[in-house]
């Protein structure tokens, strides 16, 4: 594990930075700010629109530091060049010591936290790992500390829209964010602290309400329940099943195949269910799952389950490497989609583990 | 009275600082001392990455504890150089020495290319795993596939061993899958990552199996079963292993 995001090598970009005036001027609006991977996955709509729906969301039933600390550590956990250089460089910015980042990183142990505080990297690391891979005993765990329902749920979703950030700007190799880094460095971003703190505590504005009742979410989306982040993910499901570029199956496919890496039954079965009411057979899927490879998938869908594989446990150099080889494979339009399904079957997959 | 307390306020304060001040430079040494040791522990992690798997330095330096040992259906890969002991005779050291250490990277990079890991270098042999760090539902056709590749990587090996006019390598490869027992194995002194049990030594049977069915990649009916139907394969006449009462079928892997 990398205790300095500089020691993270990265390839080449494996998209380009698209401008697209309108939706950066949106960004602006929303975030006071473009950060540089929303120009890369711009030319997706249903994407793009998640990736600033998750960004922006507000972790209110949590501590503000939870949510600081969360980020950090769930990037150092998978080796995102981009989020892990992002979080340190907005912590020391909001006025964190660099002992205690370094602490945190190194061994929380040591760090001034409470036992909560512990608890809660513990579970960021265990489930961004996921090697073993936890179960509801670890969110019990958790409450037996003091923390409600609530806040149990708000933890395991904010680790799994980390997780799902990290994949985005990972597998899509983006460089990191140098002009922010370089301020949390220098001399200027010491001086204007506080006015940089306060720029980055301001609540984004809101985008939309979802307006979803209850009884529209599925299983997994329901473990959310009684959070704005139920109704978010469901949109964001819904959003990415909807997208053409790659068929519903191979997209059923690709969750599947990642709920097995993760050993989540009940996600796998959840698939199974989708997959069996557009008519695949429970054979053909075992099939597919068991040989990562489907016959009704043409020849821009067929490398997507062996890749969507090893985006579960990834070395960053490796996936990345493994990433421009799909670029080539399946053009740049399916592969930012890819990136984007596998991204968010990775989270959703590693939140529904705590159901089991 | 008055100058007398004070002079005694004015000393004790003088001593409160005097022992913050000593306090501090303390601390100071310590937090020092703690980054000094934090930096040698990375150190020593990364160093340690070249005798163990990088997920087994982290277990064991996180957690300051002996790795738990298991038991994990495992798929255990066995390949060793054929008549290699005959080469080194008649080839200079530096260059068998060369040879040997430009094969095991070019098998460790195809092993490791399909989720396995090298846990050993036994002489001219390696010992690899395919789920033994983490699980892997596909283990059986990982190990297969990284044979594949193994066997690609060794042809190209032996393209560059002939442009520097060394003789060619040939290998013989034995898969096996099953249960075995995980964890560090060895004394105080020297421990290492890997596994022990009936499906290991059953893979070292099969590699040397190899020589008797003249295949130069060896399946058992474990791996066959868990494979689908990319893979080509000849099913050979059951052979006498040692240490087994029945004769092992196996498998020869064509591609």
């Amino acid at each position: 594990m990398f205790t300095n995001p500089s020691d993270i090598v990265i390839t080449e970009p494996i998209l380009p930075i698209v401008p697209d005036a309108a939706w950066e001027a949106e960004v602006k609006r929303v975030m006071g700010m473009v950060p540089l991977y929303m120009r890369r996955i711009a030319p997706s709509p249903w994407l793009r629109g998640v990736c600033m729906d998750w960004t922006t969301y507000q972790f209110d039933a949590l501590p503000r530091r939870l949510a600081d600390i969360g980020f950090l550590v769930t990037s150092q956990e998978n080796s995102c060049r981009y989020c892990y250089g992002v979080a340190r460089a907005s912590m020391r910015l909001l006025g964190y010591s660099e002992q205690l980042i370094t602490r945190i990183e190194r061994e929380a142990q040591l760090a001034e936290l409470d036992p909560g505080e512990r608890a809660f990297i513990a579970f960021c690391r265990n489930l961004a790992r996921s090697n073993p891979r936890p179960s509801r005993a670890a969110r019990e765990e958790l409450m037996a500390l003091g923390f409600s329902p609530l806040e149990v749920a708000e933890m395991a979703f904010m680790i799994a829209s980390y997780c799902f950030g990290n994949r985005i700007t990972t597998l899509l190799a983006c460089p990191p964010e140098a002009a922010l880094e370089g301020l949390a460095k220098g001399w200027l971003g010491k001086l204007l602290r506080p006015l940089i703190a306060n720029q980055l505590r301001r609540r984004p504005l809101p985008r939309k309400e979802s307006g979803r009742s209850a009884a529209t979410l599925s299983p997994i989306a329901r473990a959310l329940e009684g959070l704005p982040a139920a109704a978010l993910l469901q949109d964001t499901l819904d959003a990415a099943f909807a997208s053409p570029l790659i068929s519903a199956r191979a997209k059923a496919l690709m969750f599947g195949v990642i709920a097995r890496t993760l050993d989540c039954r009940f996600c796998e079965n959840d698939m199974i269910e989708r997959l069996a009411q557009s008519g695949m057979s429970n054979a053909a899927v075992q099939a597919s799952l068991a040989s990562l490879s489907d016959p009704d998938l043409g020849p821009a869908e067929a490398p997507l389950l062996a890749w969507a594989r090893d985006t579960v446990r990834y070395h960053t150099l490796d996936i990345q490497q493994r990433t421009h080889a799909l670029l080539h494979q399946i053009g740049a339009e399916r592969t930012l989609e890819a990136v984007g399904v596998a991204a968010l079957a990775n989270a959703t997959v590693r939140l529904a583990m705590l159901l089991e | 009275m008055t100058t007398a307390l004070s002079i005694a306020l004015a000393l004790l304060a003088a001593g409160l600082a005097v022992l913050l001040l000593r306090a501090r430079a303390r601390n100071r040494g310590m937090e020092s001392l703690l980054a000094d040791r934090a930096e040698r522990l990375e150190r020593l992690e990364t160093e340690f990455g070249r005798f163990a798997p990088s997920a087994v330095v982290e277990q064991i330096t996180g957690t300051m504890e002996r790795m738990a040992s298991g038991r994990r259906c495992v798929t255990v890969m066995f390949a060793d150089l054929r008549e290699f002991t005959r080469l080194c005779e008649s080839t200079d050291p530096a260059q068998t020495v060369s040879m040997l250490n430009g094969y095991f990277e070019c098998m460790t990079r195809a092993i490791v290319a399909h989720h396995g890991h090298v846990t050993q270098f036994i002489g001219d042999g390696l010992l690899a795993l395919f789920g033994a760090l983490e699980p892997n539902p596909w283990q059986a056709q990982d190990a297969v596939s990284a044979a594949l590749a193994m066997r690609a990587a060794l042809a190209d090996y032996n393209l560059q061993l002939a442009a520097r006019k060394l003789p060619e390598l040939r290998f013989g490869i034995g898969i096996h899958r099953g249960d075995v027992i995980v964890g560090l194995m060895g004394n105080q002194d020297l421990s290492t990552f890997t596994v022990v049990g009936d499906t290991v030594n059953t893979a070292a049977r099969v590699e040397q199996l190899t020589r008797v069915h003249g295949a130069d990649v060896l399946i058992t009916e474990a791996v066959r079963e868990k494979l689908d139907s990319r893979f080509r394969l000849t099913e050979l006449p059951p052979a006498p292993v040692k240490g087994k009462e029945q004769p092992v079928v196996t498998y020869a892997v064509e591609d």
